[in-house]
């Protein structure tokens, strides 16, 4: 980005304050004033100096923001007056830099008293708080070094790919199949020859050569004064061009439908492999539902585009030159006044196509809006039954639909004008080129009819070719979007991504070592902060804290569904990063809160991830599980199909599956994140016996709230606030007056004796 | 098990479910260094922050204000600021308009919708603005028919207030997004 590098007039004040360029360690722009507008401003860390540069913008200035245009003042045509601010850095602390809805600002105290030292946009975000990290850390002592500046590139900007390679790229999918490809190819051109020949068979050969009895012509095909016979070619010729054309036809459509399926479906297979490969991240960044509609749709209409359009744009780009010519060639003077009307066509589509397309758009939302709440209203059925809200739903539902009815009023309103305006002008140039070709034709005789008919078939024939060039650009543009968009996912580099050369994870011991590790999910705000723990072979770690603590984070980072920020996780010695994926993911298996039910039967759902299992072994899961009981009782046992179309399970069912399935898939790193959350206390006693039976010789990692489930553990950990605050037996835990797991322990206890006495 | 510590754990919880009004009598003041602080009830706050409970419905009803710095804990609710001593309120408008720091957009130069961005051209209250959105997120809002909050890339907020205000040219290159 250039204009975060500092302007020579920030360097010249700089230099007042007997600071040159090489002093500066960090900096990074800022552009808000303390009043809320906008202004130019630094902030420039030194070895022993905060220094801030503010200055006010003219009234006419652009603000310019990420991706929005490269911005283009070179630092040294920086005109700005700089108020400069310096801090020493021994007199400043507690620095800290608070995120607001719309700003950000970064305050600390300054000879004891609280100051606020800049604000700026989330335009900065990024570099505000690698300085802000930086600084915090010389603050504390550590040595602020200076730092190659990694300029955060505008991704977008830098990586945007040009229409044209976009398109190549497209068009390579295609044209991978090239027997297919060049079919299509020789259809189109048959398709192409016989649409110039037609008008001048039945035009010029039939009228002018073979009705007026043209002795030269008929001669030249040696029928001399037959002309019944002639006649009788010209058409067993008409009816074999016309058969030639049907079965090009036929043959077209079977080839495209041939190569654009087997196109599409390869780029959709390339999507769908790319996305498996993404992280985690992605998925929460982008709705999964969204995304799923996202790709069939773009690429239905990259399809359309390059088996509609791309071809057509050959065979009418084709057409229409040569039609020209045709007509030039046979009586330049009445090309030119036939062709006197078509550019007000032109004119007329380029004019109101985009009106269409808008109300279309339009038209698109609406339906969206009234499918969504239609949706929301069937899936949500039981609480609007259950708060009597069906008249009111009924009422919120007016809204759309009076929308789309509008929508659609208007478009049929354009669409019937255009339409109108468009048949009328084609009616009148063709009224036009009778009129003046009859003229032609009785009064100067320039032409002979056959060559008015030609004409006339010509410039009909032309229309369709005008037509579709008034939007097949729009649509090009379109495809080029989508396919933008299918490359986008496709090139998406995932945020996980194994080593180059992984290590394999043969025969582990599972011990699981944490080294300072700091992680979040959004860029300055840290989930976990600095994490150190060892966790041995075959030890039961339960991890206690509030909601919110960041337990199920850490769990995340060790099968490694997120990297970690900074620090390292290894098993048995190697860094997570360097392991081979499906090995980590094969030994650590984890039954999560979130239980996830695959489509499929019951024992497909148990085998997950281990398909080769045997029936017995399932049944031997399920059991462990305290599933076999509700399974049996299913009437289609093991074979009934779950998930989404199939039969629903309760909370505390699926999470039994679930836990089948860890325990099948027989993981040597366990992780139980609330793995009994929504069972009742019986169910869960028994599932307790069976994860005390599943955790032998295995390392594993308990979450619970309930701390009764934990009792088994050989460790805990309290996480408060992203740090591990206590860590011991439970015994010792319990030891520690005023202690979070002290006071949980008494708090829950309270409540079972309460439920008892009741 | 000490009963001790249950009554204080029932305190907290009766503390955290507690809805505390904040009244004209409170004093709200300014620091040196620019924060605001508040007195309440013999208790001085010197650092708190104001966060707009209903952000969109009712801007300046119900501000909730919480000790800043202390995990952010709620002190107490504003139920109309307008019924704040002057005084007061101008101070809590302050900090408002710094952290709800929202431009609004009063004039669009131009929209061009490309490669799955829309790029803005708009004056704003606070100037001339050009900043891009991405057209496959939720980019913009719509706080009812005729009022919108855009998100830029780095989810800078615009917004523009009545969209039925704008010329008629203008709302045509917003129709992308009504």
């Amino acid at each position: 980005m250039k204009d975060s590098r500092l302007t020579r007039k920030v360097l010249d004040r700089l230099k007042e304050h007997e600071i040159s360029e090489k002093d500066v360690l960090i900096h990074s722009p800022v552009d808000l004033s303390l009043d809320g507008n906008y202004i130019k401003g630094f902030i420039a860390v030194t070895e022993d100096k905060v220094v801030v540069l503010e200055a006010d913008l003219p009234r006419d200035t652009v603000h310019l923001f990420r991706n929005a245009e490269n911005p283009e003042m070179t630092p040294e045509e920086d005109l700005c007056e700089y108020d400069v601010r310096i801090y020493d850095e021994d007199k400043l602390a507690h620095i800290r830099l608070d995120v607001y809805v719309g700003s950000n600002v970064l305050t600390g105290s300054y000879e004891g008293e609280d100051v606020i030292i800049a604000c700026f946009t989330n335009r900065y975000q990024e570099q505000m708080n690698v300085l802000y990290r930086k600084l915090k850390g010389a603050l504390h002592g550590n040595e602020l070094e200076a730092e190659e500046q990694s300029e955060p590139e505008d991704i977008e900007i830098a990586e945007k790919k040009n229409k044209r390679t976009i398109f190549g790229r497209t068009l390579k999918y295609f044209l991978k199949y090239k027997i297919l490809v060049f079919l299509l190819v020789i259809t189109y051109t048959v398709n192409g020859v016989i649409n110039i020949a037609w008008p001048y068979l039945i035009g010029k050969v039939l009228f002018d050569h073979v009705l007026e009895k043209d002795k030269a012509f008929l001669d030249s095909f040696g029928l001399g004064e037959n002309i019944l016979i002639a006649l009788l070619v010209v058409a067993v010729v008409m009816i074999l061009v016309r058969f030639t054309q049907a079965l090009s036809n036929y043959l077209q459509i079977f080839f495209m439908a041939r190569l654009s399926s087997t196109a599409i479906r390869d780029i959709k297979n390339d999507v769908f492999d790319a996305m498996s490969k993404l992280s985690l991240n992605f998925f929460v960044n982008k709705q999964t539902g969204g995304l799923m509609t996202r790709v069939l749709s773009d690429s239905d209409r990259v399809r359309n585009f390059f088996i509609d359009g791309l071809p057509m744009i050959f065979v009418h780009g084709i057409t229409i030159v040569s039609t020209f010519i045709v007509m030039f060639n046979l009586n330049w003077k009445m090309a030119l006044i036939s062709c006197i009307l078509l550019p007000l066509l032109v004119f007329m589509t380029v004019k109101l196509r985009p009106g269409l397309w808008i109300l279309s758009g339009k038209r698109h939302r609406a339906e969206k809006a009234v499918s969504s709440k239609a949706n929301d209203n069937l899936t949500g059925a039981r609480v609007v039954k259950a708060f009597g809200q069906q008249d009111e739903e009924l009422k919120g539902f007016e809204g759309p639909t009076a929308n789309l009815k509008n929508a659609e009023i208007d478009i049929a309103k354009l669409r019937n004008r255009f339409e109108i305006l468009y048949k009328m002008v084609q009616e009148v140039s063709g009224i036009w080129i009778w009129i003046v070709g009859v003229f032609f034709v009785l009064q100067t005789h320039e032409i002979e009819l056959g060559v008015l008919i030609t004409f006339v078939g010509y410039v009909m024939q032309l229309n369709g070719p005008m037509n579709f060039f008034s939007w097949i650009f729009r649509m090009w543009a379109d495809s080029i979007n989508s396919a933008e968009r299918l490359f986008e996912i496709m090139d998406a580099i995932p945020e996980i991504q194994e080593a180059k050369d992984p290590v394999r994870l043969e025969k582990p011991k599972g011990v699981i070592e944490l080294t300072d590790v700091t992680f979040g999910y959004r860029v300055g705000r840290p989930v976990l902060k600095g994490l150190n723990i060892k966790i041995n072979e075959g030890e039961m770690l339960g991890i206690v804290g509030r909601s919110g603590a960041g337990k199920s984070t850490l769990v995340n980072l060790i099968s490694r569904l997120y990297d970690v920020n900074e620090g390292s996780i290894k098993i048995d010695g190697t860094d997570i990063r360097d392991l081979s994926l499906t090995d980590l993911r094969r030994n650590v298996a984890m039954v999560s809160q979130d239980t996830y039910i695959f489509m499929g039967s019951v024992a497909k759902n148990i085998a997950y991830g281990n398909e080769n299992a045997s029936r017995a072994n399932i049944i031997r899961a399920a059991k462990l599980a305290s599933a076999h009981e509700f399974i049996s009782n299913l009437p289609d046992g093991y074979d009934t199909i779950i998930g989404a179309s199939g039969k629903d399970l309760s909370g505390g069912e699926k999470q039994r599956i679930s836990i089948a399935r860890a325990i099948l898939a027989d993981p040597k790193i366990l992780i139980l994140d609330e793995a009994t959350a929504s069972v009742d206390t019986q169910t869960e006693k028994a599932i307790q016996y069976s994860l005390n039976y599943l955790v032998k010789g295995r390392t594993t990692l308990s979450i619970a709230h309930r701390l009764s489930t934990l009792r088994n553990a050989d460790r805990l950990i309290v996480i408060d606030g992203g740090r591990i605050v206590e860590e011991g037996t439970e015994e010792e835990l319990r030891k520690i007056d005023g202690g979070i797991y002290k006071t949980l322990l008494d708090l829950q206890n309270k409540s079972l004796s309460l439920q008892t006495e009741f | 098990m000490s009963d001790n510590t249950i009554n204080i754990y029932e305190k907290k919880a009766a503390e955290m479910t507690a809805t505390n009004i904040i009244d004209p009598e409170d004093v709200f003041s300014k620091t040196p260094g620019g924060f605001l602080s508040l007195d309440r009830g013999g208790e001085h706050y010197e650092r708190v922050r104001v966060i707009r409970l209903f952000p969109f419905s009712d801007a300046d009803r119900f501000l909730s204000i919480r000790d800043h710095g202390n995990g952010d804990k709620e002190i107490g609710i504003i139920e109309d600021l307008n019924a704040m001593p002057e005084e007061s309120k101008k101070l809590i408008k302050e900090q408002l308009k710094l952290s709800y720091f929202t431009p609004v957009i009063e004039k669009i130069y131009g929209i061009k919708d490309e490669y799955g961005y829309a790029y803005f051209h708009v004056l704003t209250d606070k100037g001339e603005c050009k900043f891009a959105i991405s057209m496959g997120s939720n980019a913009v809002t719509k706080l009812s028919d005729t009022r919108l909050i855009i998100n830029d890339v780095d989810e800078n907020r615009f917004e523009i207030r009545d969209v039925d205000k704008l010329t008629k040219k203008e709302r045509r290159m917003l129709d992308l997004f009504l």
